[in-house]
């Protein structure tokens, strides 16, 4: 279809400058040769000629190859890491020079999509798992097919639901490079002080709200417990309370009881357990601040937040999160893939599989606390488990157990500002959550239909 | 102060023994000084006021960005770090290739600025002095570029720079800064602000355009030029969203502004680290804004007027 | 037919004009047509562009998120417009006296202009942080409740006007300070002869000659302020609950974050329109106040 709002213009010359890269592909000189292919790039994968049939091993030639590498994990505290990690894979494969790009997080997408939409999209980037299907889906990105297999790619590294993660449509379009979930980090010194016991892992909502009343002193500026009000926790306390986001035909159905109770679960701590939305104000970092000056007794927060904690030195320990009628941890995943564009398809997948499953990545990143490699390899991680604090860092691995994935559309982005208004509206207007996410479900049906 | 009540004093006994009518006169000449300095002085107590007002965010930004990380997440917030400490900006300096980011800010934005006074002058002088048919419509298809969110235009503008082959190169960068809509028209209004009678006399003497441009109105609006200067570049060392997309290539052509967005974690910002780099970020403006102001203020008395 | 001094001056003029237009043409207008193209398209920027006709028209006509995005935009510029106008020639006011330390005054006033909005929308939430915020701790000394700020629905939008206001007074008061110093000095003393005191020299010399500058500094902000975006983006972004969404945080949200490049591009189209009229309705009526030497 490109081709065909491509000729609608070509006649314009004033306009051709603008238009003849909004199909995406690579190259406007060959246009000719794209029209005889036709559409087989939407949606499908391409099938790269030098790739078709063989292993990784054999296509990755000796000529010289720059690949890029685009990424938002590395700035700004781990560059050096990737630095060491790509040495590494240039001393195994010579001809091959990698050029790493970077951005953060929050400016990564807007360049990420203004290269894709210019054609010039790097030969290799990051992406995390809820934008991941929307690249797929939109024909971005390169069918790792080709390089699996007992030669190639070995997927069994992995962990199985990571490397499934990455899969659409039962197409390999991506690699799990790291993985982070969420778990309760509570504040020994405050539990102790109260004289309660600490969380365990059989912990239930009633348990933590108990726990947080009784922790609670808002004169002292104390809180007991602090949870963002947002899509991530919803779609994990929504699987805690037993229901589903989709239903198994994709409608959404999370205005169930359970998506009720787990709205409410969410909504009711601000200014109650938590600091209101007022108190908040906006502030940057809030809750970090918070529990670093030790004025906070349970948070639900990634274990990304680890390092800060120990350089803060408030003596913290870590549990996987209450449950409610099931438990359900959150996961975020990071995976790496290759544009559909490059040149170089074969060195572009030996350069992600060595990004995400080599031993120097697993090393590299555990040595400097970045975030955890997705690899099926426990002894790896011993290591890492070593370190203290929190004692308990197994809750780590054990979240892993019952793991919620988020819920995944096109339309990604929009889906998540739904809900996460839905939300708002709760805490902020009083609004009745039924009437909130009935509308919520709503309109995300309508995203997604 | 004291001063004033000596003035007072004087004023005083001189009216003892001196003749009436040259008393009144002294007294009111005395008396329009006195009111002239108190004018003054609550000229400075107001300007003080507003100075502790605007300076407000910038000395903030120093404070922040001399405080440890423990020291920064404090809560309830702090004014003032303690201990000081300097380990940020080094933190930045080691982050990324600051001098090399800063080297190509410098750059573009210094030539930026040049081709942009240039365009811009020579534009706002047609239009203000030039009479053609079509010159309203002209005007105000140079206003309409001004009426199109660049963030949405960004993605077409890159497309180009891709077919003409300038993403990531200088050229990439400097391009769509060279021509300032903005700058045309202020300066247009600083040209129509000027008396005819100027050009009128100078055509009478068998000027053209252009020594009527350069010679006699030019010298002119060195106020306007100053202030447009300082816009051009300020605008240029700022500019962030295009410099993202088109130097994302390679960190070779990569600016300030675009490096020190680097400094934001994802999921946490140490914010000690991010206001040194923006200390750093803002002395070049205020430098080269300080510097416009003393050439304003000479060439104001060069050219006769009010400075 | 076109004389000998008729295609002499066309050669002026292109000489003149030519440099900024060939840019103009090839950095600005091109890809403005570029956008115009776009809104035709569904188009996430990744996938090949879709050609739709008006659909995205025809959305923008119903949709209730832009309507009250355009609403919070024109509510944005009824208050900052005054407010910057006028403190803005204040501070021009101010400043524009021969005395020592005024280059420090200036560069002071002109500091918020040049500091980033990240770092302005940081201080500001300290500011008004409606809890312990040093604004509010104010009000409280003289027995009022302070209002909630950024947290409240009413209070985001006067918020983002307050801290807008603020920061963009110095770069009013720079153009104005040109203005105010190309102001001949021989009028003013031709006043002073005539015994005119300071308030009748503002009245009857500085505003009148200060009408172009004024006048620039209407048009600029009405334009500027029409694409309020980077403010509302790092201090509410939209919220809370949409209450200060503008229409460029709708457009950047729908272009980079909603794979909507097309809608957002009807968007652009819709808000450059909206401009163009107010801006041409200003120029239509600059005749009646704005005096030109």
């Amino acid at each position: 279809m490109k081709h065909r709002s491509r000729s609608l213009f070509a006649a314009t010359a004033a306009l051709a400058l603008f238009l003849t890269a909004c199909g995406g592909d690579d190259d406007a000189s060959d246009d000719a040769s794209d029209n005889s292919s036709g559409d087989s790039s939407d949606g499908s994968a391409p099938s790269t000629g030098t790739a078709s049939g063989s292993n990784v091993a054999d296509t990755v030639s000796d000529e010289a190859v720059t690949l890029d590498y685009f990424t938002f994990s590395a700035a700004p505290d781990h560059l050096e890491d990737l630095d060491a990690i790509v040495a590494a894979f240039e001393a195994e494969h010579p001809n091959i020079s990698i050029e790493v790009q970077t951005a953060a997080y929050a400016d990564y997408f807007t360049s990420l999509q203004t290269q894709v939409a210019g054609g010039t999209a790097p030969d290799t980037f990051e992406l995390n798992y809820e934008n991941f299907v929307t690249y797929a889906r939109s024909g971005a990105l390169l069918d790792l097919g080709p390089y699996l297999g007992a030669d190639g790619i070995d997927t069994a590294r992995y962990y199985p639901l990571a490397i499934e993660g990455f899969t659409d449509g039962g197409v390999q379009y991506g690699l799990p490079a790291t993985f982070s979930d969420v778990v309760l980090i509570y504040n020994k010194t405050l539990f102790d002080a109260a004289g309660m016991d600490y969380p365990t892992s059989d912990w239930t909502w009633d348990d933590e709200t108990a726990a947080a009343e009784a922790l609670t002193d808002a004169d002292a500026g104390v809180y007991g417990s602090f949870q963002p009000v947002s899509f991530f926790e919803f779609y994990k306390a929504l699987a805690q309370a037993g229901g589903t986001f989709f239903d198994s035909d994709g409608k959404a159905v999370f205005n169930s009881a359970e998506g009720i109770a787990a709205a409410e679960w969410l909504t009711t701590k601000p200014g109650t357990v938590m600091p209101s939305m007022a108190e908040i104000g906006g502030t940057p970092d809030f809750d970090t601040n918070l529990f670093q000056s030790g004025k906070l007794a349970m948070w639900h927060n990634g274990i990304w937040q680890f390092s800060g904690l120990n350089e803060s030195g408030v003596d913290y320990d870590v549990v996987v999160e209450p449950g409610d009628v099931a438990k359900a941890n959150a996961v975020f995943m990071n995976g790496a893939v290759a544009s559909s564009d490059t040149d170089h398809p074969a060195e572009a997948a030996a350069w992600i599989a060595f990004l995400t499953g080599s031993p120097t990545t697993v090393e590299t990143r555990l040595a400097s606390s970045w975030e955890l490699p997705a690899v099926n390899d426990s002894a790896a991680f011993d290591s890492y488990l070593a370190i203290t604090p929190p004692e308990n860092r197994e809750a780590v691995f054990e979240a892993l157990d019952n793991i919620a994935l988020p819920p995944v559309i096109e339309r990604q982005t929009e889906m998540q500002d739904i809900v996460g208004q839905a939300l708002e509206r709760i805490v902020l207007d009083g609004a009745d959550p039924q009437e909130v996410l009935d509308q919520a479900a709503a309109d995300v049906d309508a995203l997604s239909g | 102060m004291a001063d004033l009540t000596l003035e007072h004093v004087d004023a005083g006994r001189t009216a003892v023994d001196r003749p009436a009518a040259e008393t009144r006169f002294r007294r009111a000449v005395t008396s329009q000084q006195a009111r002239r300095r108190l004018r003054r002085l609550a000229r400075y107590a107001v300007m003080l006021v507003c100075a502790v007002v605007m300076i407000g965010p910038f000395a903030w930004m120093v404070l922040a960005s001399l405080k440890t990380d423990a020291d920064v997440r404090s809560v309830p917030p702090t004014l003032f770090p303690d201990p000081v400490t300097g380990g940020n900006y080094t933190r930045v300096l080691d982050a990324f290739d600051f001098w090399r980011f800063t080297f190509n800010s410098i750059g573009i934005a210094i030539a930026s600025t040049v081709l942009q006074l240039v365009t811009a002058t020579m534009a706002a002088y047609a239009f203000a002095r030039i009479e053609f048919r079509g010159r309203n419509l002209m005007f105000g298809l140079y206003l309409a570029t001004m009426m199109i969110p660049l963030q949405v235009v960004i993605v077409p503008l890159f497309i180009e720079m891709r077919n003409l082959g300038l993403v990531d190169s200088y050229a990439g960068l400097l391009l769509p800064t060279i021509v300032s809509s903005f700058g045309t028209f202020l300066l247009r209004q600083a040209f129509m602000a000027l008396p005819r009678e100027l050009d009128e006399a100078a055509f009478i003497d068998g000027a053209n355009h252009f020594q009527v441009f350069g010679k006699v109105l030019l010298p002119l609006v060195g106020p306007a030029l100053a202030t447009f200067a300082v816009f051009a570049f300020m605008a240029t060392w700022n500019s962030f969203l295009w410099p993202l997309v088109i130097t994302q290539a390679s960190d070779q052509h990569v600016t300030l502004p675009v490096g020190l967005s680097r400094l934001n974690g994802r999921f946490s910002t140490d914010w000690n680290v991010v206001m040194a780099g923006s200390v750093m970020s803002v002395v070049p403006i205020v430098a080269f804004y300080l510097f416009t102001q003393r050439w304003v203020i000479r060439s104001v008395a060069f050219t006769g007027l009010k400075g | 037919m076109v004389g000998v001094s008729g295609w002499r001056k066309l050669g002026v003029i292109a000489v003149f004009l030519g440099p900024s237009l060939v840019a103009l043409l090839a950095f600005s207008i091109g890809p403005m047509v570029g956008t115009v193209w776009v809104s035709f398209q569904e188009w996430n920027l990744i996938r090949d562009a879709r050609f739709v006709g008006v659909d995205n028209y025809r959305e923008l006509w119903g949709d209730d998120d832009f309507r009250r995005a355009l609403k919070n935009t024109l509510y944005y510029l009824v208050g900052y417009l005054p407010l910057v106008t006028a403190g803005g020639l204040g501070l021009a006011l101010l400043v524009n006296h021969k005395m020592r330390g005024i280059a420090f005054f200036r560069a002071v006033y002109f500091l918020p202009v040049v500091t980033s909005w990240v770092v302005v929308a940081l201080l500001w939430k300290w500011l008004l942080n409606p809890s312990d915020g040093l604004v509010n701790w104010l009000l409280g000394l003289v027995g009022i409740e302070g209002p909630g700020w950024w947290t409240s629905r009413a209070w985001a939008m006067p918020s983002v006007i307050l801290a807008s206001a603020w920061k963009d007074l110095g770069f009013v008061m720079i153009i104005l300070l040109a203005g105010l110093q190309s102001i001949d000095e021989t009028l003013y003393e031709a006043a002073r002869i005539d015994g005119a005191n300071a308030w009748c020299q503002l009245r009857s010399i500085t505003l009148p000659m200060l009408t172009p500058s004024l006048f620039f500094v209407m048009v600029i902000s009405l334009i500027n302020g029409f694409q309020v975006f980077d403010q509302v983006w790092v201090m509410t972004d939209g919220g809370p609950a949409g209450s200060s969404s503008v229409v460029v945080e709708q457009i950047v949200k729908n272009t980079f974050s909603y794979g909507r490049a097309g809608y957002a591009s009807a968007q652009s189209v819709a808000l450059f329109l909206i401009i163009l009229i107010v801006t041409a309705v200003q120029l239509r009526f600059q005749k009646r106040w704005v005096f030109y030497g």
